[in-house]
């Protein structure tokens, strides 16, 4: 109301049309817009305002006028400062009074007088490409030097000749297999281990199990590694600890980082997938769980725009920071600002990593359970046959007549009409007129055709099974539970067996609905998913045991989303199970869900376009009123079991016999015991006991996916979407024709790559000197640092090519140079930060193996590998959120499996340096606080080390003090003790107590928290 | 090459280079930096009220709720910004609104306390938040993103501005072993240096994790001695000395520290009317550790941590204290008890002390709720709601007895002065001296700020 009275104040004297512009909205534009928005200047979002044109076609967000419609224009919008986006001015906004005026002139029409194009005619399509062909000039987008002849020592003393610099002499034995035993594998050396022969102490930690635990942990930092997925119920991530396990024995077997990144990328889509001998896993299938770690949110697409952006945003980042070291998801809500990377490219990215399901996949290798189910087949026939002989006495009308008498109204449960002789035509009129109407009703609804339906899952994938199959009691005294009728049931064989169908997305099945008949229970299920919303919360459990029909009506498509899917699964392949707490009724909240008995049923799917489900057409009751020719009721009933058991028996069962049979069956009508038969379950029951239960792995599924196209969000702006974006990869990369993720994957192990090979080769550097020969090992961008040693950079990338992109010989080249095994004494003060590593640096142990190093040294570890995430010890527990506590000691284990919850990580992990769990972090801070020394001195934890240690020095018997000391010393510092140190520690051991126990305990605590502990040099 | 380069070294190089001088002196170099303009502030306490108190029932009245309860909502009345359908129905508040003090400042008889002490108000009712969720809501609050993944503002404020007692670290969250939605990350430094972390206080039991001494003091100075020498010899037998002094000298600070952050926790001296003012010895559990806890802020702050931040304790399992789905009446009541008396407590006494010129107390959710409910009934609640809604500042320059910014006569939506959690976060920070614009860290490519690229100082508020 305001802005109208000042504006018509101001307006009054004024003529419209041109007049207004050149002597109002002119000289306005001019002083307050040209700065960004002009071709003299900048034109920052692609929108010029220094002409008639700029103004019409706009920038990003489209044309900033509409004229007419003050509204409707986004300049209006903007001035105004309505959208937290959209302000403009970004800082102070306009005087009310140029509000009104531009509103005003807006409303005229936007009269604008100005019909010389602007000085450069440039748009802004061109300005971009002509910023990104500056751009790629950039030393990372550059080919690798070509190959030479060369060391990493040739390199190295080149740069410290050149700065006057020269390496340091060699560490001691000593100190060199320390450093060399917390690099490889994390762990304090071994008394027992010989460093005689230094390349053959190298080989032997290579080959040590511990050196993929440590390696792995590396890796785990750059891909944001987590066992849960935080927020407000952190729910367990599903099969992290598999991918976990998958990294530890992909180091240990040293797999090609090559291989490594097909699987971390696009392993689902391998035409030829790894399998794992030994660990019978199919590998490449458990690589794309790395896309799911991180953060995921509740709720989806269609209840709260924004979320399933939010997380596409974590996924590129990790995606781009991990492989390529370039910052992708700065481009988000425009073009990067400093790299050769448009807002499109992200939007490619994203359009290509949401085409596939963001589903579990079975990881068991081929094959694992083939024997098993064979047997159980056959057993199933032998005890098929073996039925069909304990029921082949036909039922008579007589006896029938005589168990009704004494069930009293046992056989209204099956609806069989007791009618007179007399009722019997009228009975049967009846039926045929309820399944006339039944069936002219059902023909609304159509049978689907399968073509896009995926099937997983041993259960699922040997198709329907036949109508009466039975299904084997798995306890109690009977032969079978019940007979099964024509349709999927994943538990036909063993409720141990996964399966999942998963459908098309509902807009592409024809009709409005979908009705399916379902049973199931043990939390076998559904779930709703929307544009592969990442954590679905629309879950449904089903506690039938007779299927009946459900109906999903096609969901309206809102907020962006542009498909809805629905997964038919048991547990092992929801991957939101378990969700958050409360949604799984009976699920106990520290049940994570691990082996667990799960089943679903399905025995129809229909499409249709009215509400309803399909009628029963009454199919049990044909034997009764068709081709039955007895007058007696009895008689009449007595021939319709026999005719289904009969052709139960003969293997031909119809629609609608299973009924009856079970009917039979419950009402103990047909036996279900005897001695043969139970023999026979007995069998059964021991092969279905050794199944495994299956391991599933969160993992994506692209068979039949729908292409996606993803909106651009205009500034980043969730609302305001603008073109739809094909899946590609980089534009600087070359990435336009690349459209899925097994080419992106095969780009970039390209030998000629600029990057991978460069960013892995400088991470392993890192974590072998601490600092990457790009101490950036995250951005090889203008943010980044440039390479201190180029020529090495590229030297050692193209030898890592040429030897197979092996990670243990790049590793072994690098321990076993002269640079590495340096001294750590700094002689010069010439290279502060030691860029030309004319020394080794000093450094402290990562969080990890600081607990690993007080489980060694104190004799407490198990070294055990691989498992599930152990919990962490905590002081409280907050059921709702999952968050229970563990041992203290972590039962010994290694830190690497301790259960990383993104919601409370452990403690005494985050305390030194454990990274933000859901950040790609290529290189970890090493702090310097207090609050180390607290735990170090007051943890119980510790302590509890310490007195663990001490108990066991106390088992030697016969040992002098002195020779106690140099036992300690050596486990704890690797090293013997020099005269003075004796000296030192003993005087402190008499303070303490001397010889006794506790004095003991007390030394030991000194040694864990001595500096030496939790350096190495 | 720049000194302090943190792309060359470790921080644990910096910090070491900060803190190896050691005293409280250096300990406010560290991570410290020249103010941008005039402090009216030294400190904050931050009452996260987690959940989300209503709104429409403390500091907003609707009496149009009342007069159209039960009357659908319908389309117009939905937004993103609310759990909402068409279908909703009206709900007036259960509790009257009274005006208060010389001001006249309209507070509800939820909280009697605070409505006493409503001249020092300023009650900004026009918050807008971005997703009417828990997790998002709560790390917007805390670190300025709704995806997190960046350091909370306690972070923020002890890296701009360091700390003032060595023994004590710079943000403190007085806590009783809960983990809010989105995490504990709400309360972490992330790519900040990790000292800037919060340390976290519970109400009950040894206040901070191994404050408490393993051993006896003899026992421990005799430890400390043996590796004082030992760790000398070490450090010099190393390319990094520096680092290696200055985990030392945290050994001395550690051993400080366990009778430090005791002494600060203990109440047990504090006198008779203080304790009465708080209501530390209230019967029921839930308010004795809010009281103690609102009770141990002061002290902090006296003893000079920039950031305190006191949570609600959680009374019934709820994912939330304040998230009243259901039982509106009963459990925001139950929250108003165990809290409000020594929010306003706090105040007074602060104010008492001649503290409250120069500390800043903040007392917001991370949401507001629905002025709607699906049905109204005895037990019936309200949902999540950001589409305006009430948070209050004092103290510290900001101005009492003043409401900013209106919500449309049902409290459904911001009706004027819209104002984000990044105009709180960056007129916070400006009143403690610093111009939240030039407060950055350079990580992942940019250098980035607690106000990301947003946030304005609402020059209304101060005075």
């Amino acid at each position: 109301m305001r802005h109208v009275l000042i504006a018509c104040c101001l307006l009054s004297p004024l003529a419209s049309g041109d007049d207004l512009f050149s002597s109002k909205i002119g000289p306005l534009l001019k002083q307050r817009c040209f700065e960004c928005h002009s071709h003299e200047k900048k034109i920052k979002g692609g929108l010029a305002l220094d002409s008639k044109s700029g103004w019409e076609e706009g920038g990003e967000s489209g044309p900033a006028i509409v004229p007419g419609k003050p509204e409707a224009s986004l300049l209006i919008q903007a001035v105004s400062h309505v959208e937290k986006d959209l302000k403009m001015p970004p800082k102070n906004m306009l005087p009310a009074a140029e509000i009104a005026l531009l509103t005003e002139w807006v409303r005229q029409g936007a009269p604008d007088p100005r019909t010389a194009a602007p000085s450069t005619a440039l748009n802004a399509n061109n300005a971009w490409e002509v910023e990104f062909q500056k751009r790629l000039d950039w030393w990372s987008l550059k080919p690798m030097r070509p190959a030479t002849t060369s060391s990493v020592d040739g390199f190295i003393q080149a740069a410290q000749k050149a700065a006057g610099l020269e390496m340091a002499p060699q560490a001691s034995p000593e100190v060199l297999r320390r450093r060399l035993s917390f690099v490889l594998t994390g762990l304090p050396p071994s008394d027992a281990s010989d460093t005689s022969n230094l390349p053959d102490y190298v080989d032997h930690l290579l080959a040590s199990p511990h050196f993929g635990e440590n390696f792995a942990r590396h890796w785990m930092d750059v891909v944001r590694y987590t066992d849960t997925y935080g927020y407000e119920w952190d729910n367990p991530a599903k099969g992290s600890h598999e991918y976990r396990d998958y990294l530890i024995r992909a180091f240990n077997d040293d797999i090609g980082f090559d291989q490594l990144v097909r699987e971390q990328l696009a392993g689902d889509l391998l035409p030829k997938p790894r399998i794992h001998p030994k660990a019978q896993t199919n590998e490449s299938l458990i690589g794309p769980m790395f896309y799911h770690m991180g953060e995921h949110r509740h709720g989806s697409s269609l209840m709260f725009n924004g979320i399933h952006q939010e997380m596409v945003n974590n996924k590129i980042d990790a995606f781009s920071k991990a492989f390529l070291a370039t910052t992708v998801a700065c481009a988000r809500c425009h073009d990067h600002k400093l790299e050769a990377v448009s807002q499109r490219d992200y939007y490619s990215l994203a359009a290509m990593f949401t085409t596939p399901r963001w589903t579990s996949r079975v990881v068991d290798a081929p094959g694992k359970n083939t024997v098993a189910i064979a047997q159980l087949q056959k057993l199933r026939q032998s005890i098929r046959e073996h039925l069909a002989q304990l029921w082949s006495t036909p039922f008579s009308a007589a006896s029938l007549q005589k168990w009704a008498a004494e069930h009293k109204d046992a056989l209204k449960g099956i609806g069989a009409p007791l009618a007179t002789p007399d009722d019997l035509p009228k009975k049967a009129a009846e039926w045929q007129k309820a399944r006339e109407t039944a069936q002219k009703a059902n023909t609304a609804f159509k049978p689907v055709s399968f073509e896009k339906w995926v099937f997983e899952g041993e259960a699922f994938e040997n198709g329907q099974i036949a109508d009466g199959t039975p299904l084997i009691a798995l306890e109690g005294e009977n032969i079978v539970s019940r007979l099964l009728p024509r349709g999927w049931h994943s538990h036909a064989l063993s409720s141990k067996l996964p399966a999942s169908l998963r459908m098309p997305p509902q807009h592409l099945v024809p009709g409005k609905f979908v009705s399916l008949k379902l049973a199931g229970g043990e939390f076998g299920g559904h779930l709703v998913v929307d544009d592969h919303a990442f954590q679905n919360e629309t879950v449904a459990f089903y506690t039938n045991t007779e299927p009946q029909w459900k109906s999903f009506a096609d969901a309206v498509l809102k907020n962006g989303a542009q498909q809805v899917t629905i997964e038919f699964c048991t547990s092992s392949l929801n991957p939101n199970f378990p969700p958050r707490t409360g949604l799984a009724k009976g699920l106990k909240n520290n049940d994570f869900g691990y082996d667990k008995r799960s089943w679903i049923s399905i025995t129809d799917i229909v499409t249709h376009d009215t509400t309803g489900t399909p009628q029963d057409e009454l199919d049990a009751f044909t034997a009764l009123y068709q081709n039955n020719t007895a007058t007696d009721p009895w008689e009449r009933i007595a021939a319709w079991f026999n005719t289904v058991v009969q052709r139960w028996r003969a293997q031909q069962s119809q629609p609608g016999d299973c009924d009856v049979l079970n009917w039979l069956l419950a009402n103990g009508l047909l036996p279900n015991k005897s001695t043969a038969g139970t023999q026979l379950v007995a069998d059964y029951r021991r092969i279905e006991t050794s199944i495994a239960f299956p391991r599933t792995v969160n993992s994506m599924d692209e068979r039949e996916a729908m292409p996606v196209k993803y909106p651009l969000n205009v500034r980043g702006n969730v609302d305001t979407t603008g073109e739809l974006i094909e899946p590609a990869s980089l534009k600087m990369l070359h990435g336009e024709g690349i459209t899925n993720r097994l080419a992106l994957a095969e780009s970039l192990v390209h030998p000629e790559h600029p990057l991978t090979a460069r960013v892995y080769v400088n991470r392993v550097w890192q974590w072998i000197f601490g600092t990457g020969l790009v101490a950036t090992p995250d951005d090889f961008g203008r943010l980044g640092d440039k390479p201190s040693h180029p020529e090495l950079l590229d030297w050692l990338a193209r030898e890592f090519i040429r030897e197979g992109w092996s990670t243990k010989k790049l590793v072994r080249k690098l321990v076993l140079s002269a640079t590495f095994r340096q001294d750590s004494r700094k002689a010069s003060d010439v290279d502060p930060y030691n860029r030309l590593l004319s020394f080794y640096p000093t450094r402290r142990l990562e969080a990890e193996s600081i607990r690993d190093a007080l489980l060694a040294v104190s004799g407490r570890l198990d070294a055990q590998l691989y498992g599930r995430p152990i919990l962490p010890f905590r002081t409280a527990e907050d059921g709702a959120k999952r968050l229970f506590t563990g041992p203290l000691d972590g039962n010994g284990r290694r830190s690497i499996y301790l259960q990383m919850s993104i919601m409370e990580p452990p403690k005494f992990l985050t305390g030194f340096n454990l990274p933000d769990l859901k950040l790609p972090t290529g290189r970890r801070d090493a702090t310097n606080v207090p609050s180390q020394a607290l735990m170090l001195l007051n943890d119980p934890f510790v302590s509890a080390m310490a007195k663990h240690w001490a108990n066991k020095l106390a088992q030697e018997k016969q040992v002098s003090r002195q020779d106690r000391i140099r036992g300690m010393f050596s486990r704890a510092f690797g090293r013997q003790p020099d005269e003075a140190e004796m000296q030192r520690w003993s005087a402190a051991l008499h303070d303490l107590g001397g010889d006794t126990p506790a004095a003991w305990e007390q030394l030991a605590h000194a040694f864990f928290n001595a500096k030496e502990f939790i350096y190495h040099r | 090459m720049k000194p302090h380069d943190h792309r060359y070294c470790s921080r644990r190089q910096i910090l070491a280079s900060a803190s190896a001088g050691f005293g409280m002196l250096a300990m406010r170099a560290m991570g410290g930096m020249p103010l941008h303009n005039r402090a009216r502030a030294k400190n904050i306490i931050f009452c996260f009220m987690d959940g989300g108190p209503s709104h429409v029932d403390t500091f907003d009245p609707k009496p149009m709720l009342k007069k159209q309860e039960g009357k659908a909502i319908g389309e117009s009345a939905v937004t993103k910004r609310s759990q909402s359908n068409a279908n909703r129905v009206w709900l007036g508040s259960p509790w009257e609104f009274k005006q208060r003090g010389q001001s006249g400042l309209w507070v509800s008889e939820l909280f009697p306390h605070i409505a006493q002490v409503a001249d020092k108000l300023c009650v900004v009712r026009s918050m807008v938040g971005e997703l009417p969720l828990h997790g998002q809501q709560n790390l917007l609050l805390h670190t300025g993103r709704i995806l997190g993944q960046a350091p909370s503002f306690g972070a923020w404020v002890s890296y701009g501005l360091g700390t003032e007692n060595a023994n004590l670290p710079g943000y403190v969250v007085l806590n009783n072993d809960w983990v809010p939605n989105g995490g504990l990350e709400n309360f972490g430094s992330s790519f900040l240096p990790a000292s800037h972390q919060a340390t976290m206080f519970r109400a009950k039991g040894v206040p901070v994790d191994n404050i408490a001494p393993h051993d006896a003091t003899a026992i421990q100075r005799r430890k400390l001695a043996l590796l004082a020498e030992q760790d000398a010899v070490f450090a010099a037998s190393t390319s990094d000395a520096r680092a290696i002094e200055a985990a030392i000298a945290n050994y001395e600070t550690a051993f400080r520290m366990q009778s430090a952050v005791p002494a600060i926790a203990d109440i047990s001296a504090e006198p008779e009317h203080i304790r009465k003012l708080y209501g530390v010895d209230s019967t029921d559990e839930h308010q004795r550790f809010y009281a103690t806890q609102a009770l141990r802020a002061r002290r902090l702050v006296e003893a000079g941590v920039r950031f305190v931040e006191i949570t609600c304790p959680s009374f019934d399992g709820n994912n939330s204290p304040w998230d009243q789905h259901g039982h509106l009446k009963k459990n925001h009541e139950k929250n108003a008890r165990i809290t409000e008396q020594s929010v306003a407590a706090l105040i007074i006494d602060l104010e008492q002390r001649g503290l409250l010129d120069e500390t800043i107390v903040l007392w917001a959710g991370e949401m507001g709720r629905t002025p709607h409910t699906p049905k109204v009934t005895d037990t019936c609640g309200r949902d999540h709601h950001v589409n305006g809604y009430s948070i209050f500042m004092t103290g510290g320059g900001f101005r009492g007895g003043m409401t900013f910014g209106e919500t449309d006569e049902f409290g459904n939506a911001v009706a004027s002065n819209p104002v984000s959690i990044h105009d709180i976060h960056a007129t916070l920070l400006h009143q403690m001296g610093v111009d939240h614009e030039r407060l950055t860290f350079r990580h992942g490519g940019r250098d980035q700020r607690l106000t990301d690229v947003h946030g304005r100082v609402v020059g209304e508020l101060i005075g």
